[in-house]
């Protein structure tokens, strides 16, 4: 137990030791700040053009929830940036020696390096709360739906980071995770609509909807909690986390 | 303290590790010799739970080290060929986590990060980026981290590698005063840091044993006696047959006629030495010095992995 906190706080402050959490802040918020700027506009636009049109005014869930999907876009550049470098420049530069040689079992690794992750994930989430406060400030939004919504976000971030630690685990060049991880995520995110193609109708459709993350979020911005969605996100979590353990396991006996 | 046994380890085609066994007792300095590709680090991986080996065992104090991993880390502290250092850190920093991935209290764990670094002279570099330190105290900082936690074994690969002569001298001090304490298995392609820091040694080539044992067994076991020169004032010719009268073995002269090399078996007695004098003096040849000469271990090394 000791060994897990040990490892995350060491990775928490090397992420900020290094140029890596600065780049993703300005990342982030930047893209954020950018979007925002643009659906407010044309949400100012819409709602005054909608009484001389005879249509229905936009609402400020619809403004809010077009800005946590485009959020899923954003993480999709930084969480491979967040992971990269978790297990793959450990390995090239061989300090993942000191964490094989002392006695801590490698499950306590890769929950080191996942807290370490999340937390400053969970702190970029954070500060994205600038945009939806705005609206609450300004406006009168739906406080449970941007509750959820939250929470829905950072269990996308949790299993976004497991995927991403996985594929950090199997190579010692970071570019490529940080590719691949990309790669990953982009697929998750458009499986949705690839199904039907690639489906064909019937299970193969289904099983493919469900493995996509999009499908899950939905009820989250909707303001409902779910069950059965949260556990897909916990059931990936765990899934890529088990296989991290695996993979740094699996030297030992290759 | 530390027991190999028949280790084996394949890269593909390669045969790294061909049952490699050892065993060193508690407080010797081990000496693991061999060429660069001998198959060295393999070695220590494996003792030390990096990578697994194909066949075969390691244990370190009685916990094998694949069925009981934690107790046989918790007793380990080593020192790869390139220390596992985080440049982003601070020295100081980094031993106190390294003390914590070693599980060592928190009460006791700022007392044994200062002994640490006390005992490898790290107070001036304390408050300093590992990044921008020179590589005898990176090396230093690497051994700071491996005996931060005060383990029973300690292994060692190539730990002088890189540093400059001055630096070379302190470690090797630092090792030898670390012996008693600590089980410290100490790898090396030098031949003469190996013949000095170390109570024991083998040698590897080529994935094998080739032989082990203290120095001095190792370099009479090489051959079937010893070898003496002698020097003699003048007439150095005529002493040499002389020489082959009284019972010693391939008498030759060396670079002047006047000194001379010549070997006595085991079997041959003692009192052959009082004869070779006495025939010296008596002949009027002028006996100078009569030493043994002892073989290097670079001799040993090479005549044995040829």
């Amino acid at each position: 137990m000791s060994g897990i906190l040990a490892i995350a706080k060491r990775d928490l402050k090397a992420y900020f030791a290094s140029p890596t959490a600065p780049a993703i802040f300005w990342f982030f918020l930047l893209f954020m700040g950018f979007f925002f700027n643009n659906f407010v506009s044309l949400f100012m636009k819409m709602a005054n053009q909608a009484p001389m049109m005879g249509g229905q005014a936009p609402t400020v869930e619809q403004l809010l929830k077009a800005l946590f999907y485009n959020q899923n876009f954003i993480f999709l550049l930084i969480i491979p940036a967040v992971t990269m470098a978790s297990f793959s420049e450990e390995r090239r530069n061989q300090s993942l020696r000191l964490l094989l040689t002392a006695p801590c079992t490698s499950l306590e690794i890769v929950l080191g390096k996942f807290i370490s992750a999340t937390s400053l994930m969970l702190i970029v989430l954070v500060a994205s709360a600038v945009y939806p406060l705005y609206t609450v400030f300004y406006g009168n939004p739906d406080k449970m739906m941007i509750l959820t919504s939250y929470l829905g976000l950072t269990l996308l971030v949790m299993s976004q980071i497991a995927f991403g630690l996985w594929i950090s685990s199997l190579t010692s060049n970071q570019f490529l995770a940080f590719v691949f991880t990309m790669f990953g995520l982009f697929l998750l995110l458009i499986l949705n609509w690839m199904a039907p193609n690639i489906g064909g109708g019937g299970l193969g459709e289904s099983v493919l909807k469900y493995i996509a993350n999009t499908e899950h979020l939905e009820p989250f911005f909707k303001g409902t909690l779910s069950v059965s969605h949260t556990t897909y996100f916990l059931i990936f979590t765990g899934l890529f986390l088990f296989f991290t353990n695996v993979t740094l396991d699996s030297q030992r006996w290759r | 303290m530390i027991e190999v046994s028949a280790l084996s380890k394949n890269y593909g085609e390669l045969r790294a590790l061909d049952k490699v066994s050892f065993s060193v007792e508690k407080g010797q300095i081990f000496g693991f010799l061999g060429a660069n590709g001998a198959g060295k680090s393999t070695t220590m991986d494996i003792i030390c739970g990096c990578i697994g080996a194909d066949n075969g065992s390691a244990k370190i104090a009685g916990y094998d080290i694949t069925e009981q991993p934690l107790e046989a880390k918790r007793r380990l502290g080593y020192l790869p060929d390139v220390a596992p250092l985080h440049d982003d850190m601070i020295v100081e920093e980094f031993i106190e986590y390294a003390g914590q991935l070693r599980k060592i209290p928190t009460n006791a764990l700022k007392s044994r990060v200062d002994s640490t670094i006390e005992k490898l002279a790290l107070g001036d570099v304390r408050k300093r980026l590992i990044g921008n330190l020179s590589k005898g105290y990176r090396q230093r900082v690497g051994l700071a981290q491996a005996l931060v936690h005060d383990p029973e074994v300690l292994i060692l690969d190539e730990p002088t590698e890189g540093l400059d002569p001055t630096q070379i001298i302190e470690i090797r001090k630092l090792i030898r005063s670390l012996a008693g304490q600590h089980t410290i298995l100490l790898s090396s392609h030098i031949l003469s840091e190996v013949q000095n820091t170390c109570d024991k040694i083998i040698i590897i080539n080529r994935g094998k044993i080739v032989t082990q044992g203290t120095y001095e067994q190792l370099s009479g076991s090489m051959e079937s006696g010893h070898i003496y020169k002698l020097k003699v004032a003048r007439n150095g010719s005529n002493a040499l047959t002389t020489l082959g009268r009284i019972g010693v073995s391939n008498v030759k002269s060396g670079s002047t006629p006047e000194d001379i090399e010549f070997a006595v078996s085991h079997s041959a007695g003692d009192n052959v030495l009082d004869d070779v004098a006495k025939a010296m003096v008596d002949g009027g040849f002028g006996l100078r010095s009569l030493t043994r000469k002892t073989r290097s271990l670079e001799d040993i090394f090479l005549q044995l992995t040829k």
